[in-house]
């Protein structure tokens, strides 16, 4: 018995120490200088209550920021998601190759974001890039002309790129389910007569629950604090159009060119981008919530 | 042979060729879209590749088009004159040793916790899981107090310590899945044996548990080779550049000097590492997505 509280204090501190320090402390110390005034790491602070998140409230660029992100986390979602069903059906269709398939959509997630970003800023280059070389080839001039990276469109190529790179994740994720569900079901459905979409909705769909249940939480926590590829896919500064949250947090508290350091209105944004984590997990968690079924 | 085997009808004969004729008309879409969607991905690789053995008079008059001559001092450039090589030591001496320690930290709590042996053990997991869900931005300031206290703010033990801190929700999150499949019936045998609980675990449990291990340091690595949020805010000193952050620094230059052919020798350079490991362990990575997530 003493044998075996040594095992756990031994074994479990060093993790829960370091974890603690540089994790959950700093964490919760950013309620704390988020009531502040504190221009500089040299500076005096200025407890100013609640009046960093009163006027994150009437920041336009905060609301900008607010939006995007959250149109990262649901039409982009929506979008990976419907994509990598998709997806899944077809890799499981009774096709050859199918691993190859996967490995392939895979790819993007083990390369860094910045050989991404990098790699998309070619393929949108209006003077030298991918699409509109294609768009010259088969000669239309509209599409070879136009600029993808212009202020207005910028954003939405950027969700573009982001969204072909992550569906390879939540279609590994999808397929891990899949193969968990027994093949009889299918070929029990087939003799009945049920076709592709009935099979599709009345047996994966609702085996497959607790897998899309986990993957919407990711996928939720992943936009809400989505920074480096936002951050990166402009090559230079980022213009405001692809703010997110993080992004917004970084540049007011360390980014800017001229530096003006908002430390407490910067770690206030951090506070409220954790508010928002901790509700929409809770409310997908609560939302998806459903019997399981055992099989 | 059985009368079924036996073919010798040629209208039914007939009858098979044209079922497998549907079945393959049937699989065309499926291969249609896989194949152009894992053709984008492998072209896109390609055409860096490509493009980082051209020179930048090549790559601007045609984009299509095979390099006339093989210009790999684009890559002597890269490493020796950009200081990509010295970026890439520099990420390896802050990955290596993370790495290390991470598995150290996060292997014997995973088990402790796993094995539910003490009250308040699935209240721990569930404090290191939900790591994952608050957002690094929020850390930003807190920790930069931390470090600059501690003296190792702008430096790479600075930074490994925050890969390590920053790495643990993640990998408690895979591991204690993964140890808590393995069966408890080898540690009470052992332990009838006579073995010490500590015994049992490095004996043991350790050993079986090591594709589990392998799998969470890949993860770790790719997570943290491509990463560079972090060392965008905690490291100023350009000697020091991680890989990432040094080929992000390039992106910025890349305005002034127009220097594709060298960017894209820069970003196979980063890009290399982690895709020769995938191709090694594309399986067992695939496999560990399901580890923590599909039960």
């Amino acid at each position: 018995m003493k044998t075996r509280k040594r095992l756990i204090v031994l074994f479990l501190l060093p993790a829960s120490l370091v974890y603690l320090a540089f994790f959950l402390v700093p964490a919760v110390w950013a309620f704390y200088y988020s009531f502040f005034d504190w221009s500089g790491f040299t500076e005096k602070m200025k407890f100013i209550g609640i009046h960093n998140y009163t006027e994150l409230m009437h920041d336009p660029t905060f609301l900008l920021s607010l939006k995007n992100t959250l149109f990262i986390l649901v039409v982009g979602g929506i979008i990976i998601f419907a994509l990598a069903f998709l997806l899944t059906v077809l890799v499981n269709s009774g096709i050859k190759g199918k691993k190859l398939f996967r490995a392939m959509i895979f790819l993007p997630n083990v390369i860094a974001t910045i050989a991404l970003t990098t790699l998309w800023a070619f393929i949108y280059n209006p003077n030298f890039g991918l699409i509109n070389g294609v768009f010259k080839l088969i000669g239309w001039k509209a599409g070879a002309t136009f600029t993808f990276t212009s202020i207005d469109h910028i954003f939405y190529a950027m969700m573009a790129a982001l969204i072909i790179i992550q569906v390879g994740f939540y279609l590994v994720l999808l397929m891990a389910g899949m193969d968990k569900i027994p093949a009889e079901f299918y070929e029990a459905a087939r003799l009945e007569g049920a076709n592709q979409w009935q099979m599709f909705t009345r047996i994966s769909l609702p085996l497959l629950w607790d897998v899309i249940s986990i993957g919407t939480v990711l996928y939720a926590i992943f936009a809400l604090k989505v920074f480096e590829f936002p951050y990166a896919f402009n090559q230079v500064w980022p213009p405001q159009q692809l703010y997110t949250v993080g992004i917004y947090l970084f540049i007011e508290g360390f980014g800017k060119r001229i530096p003006i350091y908002r430390l407490g209105y910067a770690t206030a944004i951090g506070v409220v981008l954790l508010l928002f984590v901790g509700v929409i997990v809770l409310l997908l968690r609560r939302l998806m919530r459903r019997e399981v079924i055992q099989y | 042979m059985s009368a079924e085997t036996a073919i010798s009808n040629p209208s039914q004969r007939r009858q098979r060729s044209v079922d497998q004729l549907k079945k393959w008309i049937g699989h065309v879409p499926a291969y249609l879209v896989l194949g152009a969607w894992s053709l984008f991905t492998l072209f896109m690789l390609v055409w860096v590749i490509l493009a980082s053995l051209k020179s930048n008079r090549d790559l601007y008059k045609n984009i299509w088009a095979l390099p006339t001559q093989i210009h790999f001092e684009n890559f002597t450039k890269a490493l020796f004159t950009i200081d990509m090589g010295k970026y890439f030591l520099n990420s390896l001496v802050v990955v290596m040793p993370s790495i290390f320690i991470i598995l150290a930290l996060s292997a014997p709590a995973s088990y402790v916790l796993s094995r539910k042996i003490f009250k308040g053990s699935n209240l721990i997991t569930m404090i290191f899981i939900a790591g994952i869900g608050i957002p690094l931005p929020l850390l930003f300031i807190p920790l930069f107090v931390i470090l600059t206290a501690l003296h190792i703010n702008n430096t790479l033990y600075g930074l490994g310590v925050l890969y390590i801190a920053t790495s643990l929700p993640f990998t408690v999150f895979m591991l204690t899945g993964f140890f808590g499949s393995l069966p408890v019936e080898l540690e009470e045998a052992a332990t009838i044996d006579g073995a010490s609980d500590f015994q049992v675990f490095f004996r043991v449990m350790l050993p079986l548990a090591s594709p589990g291990l392998i799998t969470a340091a890949i993860f770790d690595f790719i997570g943290i080779w491509n990463e560079y949020q972090l060392a965008l805010v905690f490291l100023n000193d350009p000697n020091k550049s991680t890989l990432s952050l040094g080929l992000y620094t390039l992106t910025n230059a890349m305005q002034y000097t127009g220097d594709w052919t060298g960017l894209m020798a820069g970003v196979v350079i980063v890009m290399v590492p982690t895709i020769i490991l995938y191709i090694i362990l594309s399986e067992k990575m695939i496999a560990g997505i399901t580890m923590g997530a599909v039960k």
